[in-house]
């Protein structure tokens, strides 16, 4: 039973395997594949968005830087030094030129690092400083054209310059770059809420403020960022980078996209897919249950079925088997017994010739004989009933009722009942239909059944007989006893001849063996079985048979 | 009161036939055996008998056969058919012969006597009924 149960878990299981592998892996893999495809190509595009925004931003920030260089170079070239060294024509110059307002000062220094002319917001911070010693002051006189790094200088505030000295490096004309303007430039390159543009020196130190508001950057993106990486753009887990160098290579434009900002479609995509797979797997997983379940419930249903069925045939088979073998041992037997039963008869004549004074034991002889006689006549019983001698031989048909022929039968055992305090409890069905077979034949099995059932109780207990009108146009007998029910060992053999549970002398195990004969040649079907109360009910199903047909 | 009549005891097995002859001649009946269908026709046609006893099972002509010679070639003769085994289909086919009755081992001696005295008294009324019929007829044809 444990086994069988296992077979069918297996069952269950290697159909749950097929269908999982059949419907549910191809949706996930599937999915996957999509998934990983949609991502794929949204770091492409988000690659090449940023690779073109940030040539663009460099063209634009070049020209930016290129164009106050090319006006300071101009204004060197026009104007004589003298001219450039008088502050009103400064003012003049700066009033002119700065009209967006790019730049937020202009300066004139002699080559010692002297101020010659100033305009501009910080006119009183700088007021008689020298410029000598500031690195970009010297740089510039180096290369002539210098755009600096950002820087706090004099004036307490982080800016940057751009300046270039008179071809005979004399003095140096310097502008302030406006740093708002110059960021704004940047800034409009931002790609995503999450995204960055800013510029570093060489240092890898900020050179305009990052969106995010970093003082400056973190140690990774430092690295990231320290080598040139024109042609491609550097793809981190979150972010891609693009760097240019801009300023011949004095400053690094760095542009970062966050790539989760821009998976927005893709994650709504992505999260959309995952529900309709889950579901998807949900469902079919489920009906796959539950055609499993109900496929290997069907296998095991009909594998009982069909297990019943054999051990019915089988025991049919059995019983047609054991019937031959008795009427076959039983013909054996009745030829000695006559012999028997002949000889102490032959004795039985002889004895009365014999002078009685001569026989001692005269009396004992006629007793043995007819105790001989008597014994052969028993067995000559049995060996009778095992071959069906003793009924009738050819079944009669009448109509019979069978409620009727089951009250006539428990009026002959009432009294054995009562005294044993047996309850007979009647429950039989209405308006059933009489059927045509043989009622005294059928109504020895009954009374053997009753009297089975009597022997079962033993005593203080219920017999229940049942009748109704079954499938298919049957008769359904019932008899279910209170008593201690059968072994489960005793039920295969309950039908053959010569089983008996009773002491010895007492029953000849040949009761429900004709009872089977006798409801096997009527037509219909005996079987017992344990309820789930405990004691034993015999079920005898007989066709309804209408007068006229044959069985 | 037994009445004095033949009985032929047909039955292969020697010794069972044997014993129930010296049986019944014991018993003062006049019985002979004969271990064979043939045998017993033989017998039959040479002398005189009123009851046969016939075992149904027999190697050569078996009992059925020879019941349906016996009723042939004497109709009057009564046969008490005797068997070892079931078939309740040769005890419906012997009955149908017009066997007296049939009978199934082991039977005690006294129940067999019996029964073949009342297969004799049917054939005693039925030969006399015939005897009678005759003596009117006799009776009716003088000269």
């Amino acid at each position: 039973m444990e086994r069988k149960k296992q077979y069918y878990t297996t069952i269950t299981r290697r159909l749950l395997i097929a269908f999982f592998c059949l419907s549910i892996l191809p949706i996930v893999s599937f999915a996957w594949i999509m998934k990983d495809a949609v991502e794929e190509t949204n770091i492409i595009k988000l690659q090449e968005l940023t690779t073109s925004t940030i040539e663009h931003r460099t063209e634009v920030i070049s020209q930016f830087l290129q164009d106050k260089i090319n006006l300071l170079s101009l204004l060197v070239s026009i104007y004589p030094q003298d001219y450039l060294f008088n502050l009103e024509n400064i003012e003049k110059l700066f009033l002119a030129m700065n009209s967006g307002g790019d730049i937020v000062d202009l300066q004139v220094i002699d080559v010692s690092g002297n101020q010659h002319g100033y305009v501009g917001p910080y006119r009183d911070k700088i007021k008689g400083k020298t410029y000598s010693n500031a690195p970009w002051f010297m740089e510039t006189l180096i290369s002539g054209v210098h755009v600096s790094d950002v820087f706090t200088g004099y004036r307490d505030t982080p800016h940057f310059v751009v300046a270039v000295t008179d071809p005979l490096k004399t003095y140096v004309l310097r502008a302030t770059i406006n740093s708002s303007m110059f960021n704004a430039l940047l800034h409009s390159a931002q790609l995503g809420p999450n995204g960055d543009a800013f510029i570093v020196n060489r240092a890898g130190v900020l050179q305009t403020p990052g969106l995010l508001n970093r003082p400056e950057l973190s140690a990774t993106e430092k690295e990231l960022i320290s080598f040139d990486n024109i042609s491609s753009s550097l793809v981190t887990e979150d972010n891609i980078y693009a760097t240019r160098w801009i300023d011949k290579g004095h400053w690094l434009l760095v542009l970062k996209a966050n790539i989760d900002d821009s998976l927005g479609y893709y994650l709504r995509l992505r999260d959309r897919i995952i529900l309709i797979v889950v579901i998807i797997s949900i469902i079919s997983m489920s009906a796959a249950t539950f055609a499993s379940v109900s496929l290997s419930r069907n296998f095991e249903h009909s594998d009982k079925e069909y297990a019943a069925l054999n051990q019915q045939f089988a025991q049919v088979e059995k019983m047609a088997t054991v019937g031959r073998l008795a009427a076959g041992i039983a013909h054996e037997i009745n030829n000695p017994l006559q012999m028997i039963t002949n000889q102490a008869g032959w004795i039985g004549e002889l004895l009365p010739d014999e002078d009685p004074s001569q026989i001692k034991n005269l009396e004992e002889y006629n007793r043995a004989v007819e105790q001989i006689k008597h014994h052969v006549q028993r067995a000559g019983t049995i060996t009778h009933r095992l071959l069906g001698f003793s009924r009738k031989m050819s079944t009669q048909q009448e109509s019979v009722k069978i409620n009727d022929l089951i009250e006539e039968t428990i009026s002959f055992v009432d009294r054995e009942a009562s005294y044993n305090n047996i309850n007979i409890v009647r429950n039989l069905a209405e308006n059933l239909p009489a059927t045509m077979t043989d009622g005294p034949q059928l109504q020895q099995v009954f009374l053997n059944l009753i009297n089975n059932a009597i022997d079962a109780v033993g005593q203080n207990g219920e017999i229940q007989i049942h009748t109704r009108f079954g499938k298919n146009n049957k008769l359904v007998v019932e008899f279910a006893d209170s008593g201690r029910g059968i072994p489960p060992e005793n039920i295969k053999h309950l039908f053959d001849p010569f089983f008996t549970t009773k002491d010895p002398g007492k029953g000849t195990g040949l009761g429900l063996y004709i009872s089977y004969d006798i409801i096997q040649k009527l037509g219909g079907t005996i079987t017992a079985e344990n309820q789930n109360s405990g004691g034993a009910v015999f079920t005898i199903v007989l066709p309804v048979i209408s007068f006229g047909s044959k069985i | 009161m037994m009445h004095e009549f033949s009985v032929l005891v047909v039955d292969d097995e020697e010794e069972f036939r044997d014993l129930t002859v010296r049986i019944l001649l014991k018993r003062g009946l006049s019985a002979r055996g004969a271990a064979s269908g043939q045998e017993a026709l033989e017998i039959l046609e040479s002398s005189h008998t009123d009851v046969v006893l016939l075992d149904v099972k027999m190697p050569g002509i078996d009992g059925i056969e020879t019941l349906g010679e016996i009723r042939k070639r004497k109709p009057l003769i009564e046969v008490v058919l005797l068997t070892g085994h079931a078939s309740v289909e040769s005890g419906i086919d012997g009955m149908k012969l017009g066997a007296f009755d049939y009978l199934m081992k082991p039977i005690e001696i006294e129940s067999l006597l019996d029964k073949l005295e009342q297969a004799y008294e049917k054939k005693r009324l039925q030969q006399e009924k015939i005897e009678q019929a005759q003596i009117k007829k006799h009776m009716a044809m003088p000269g």
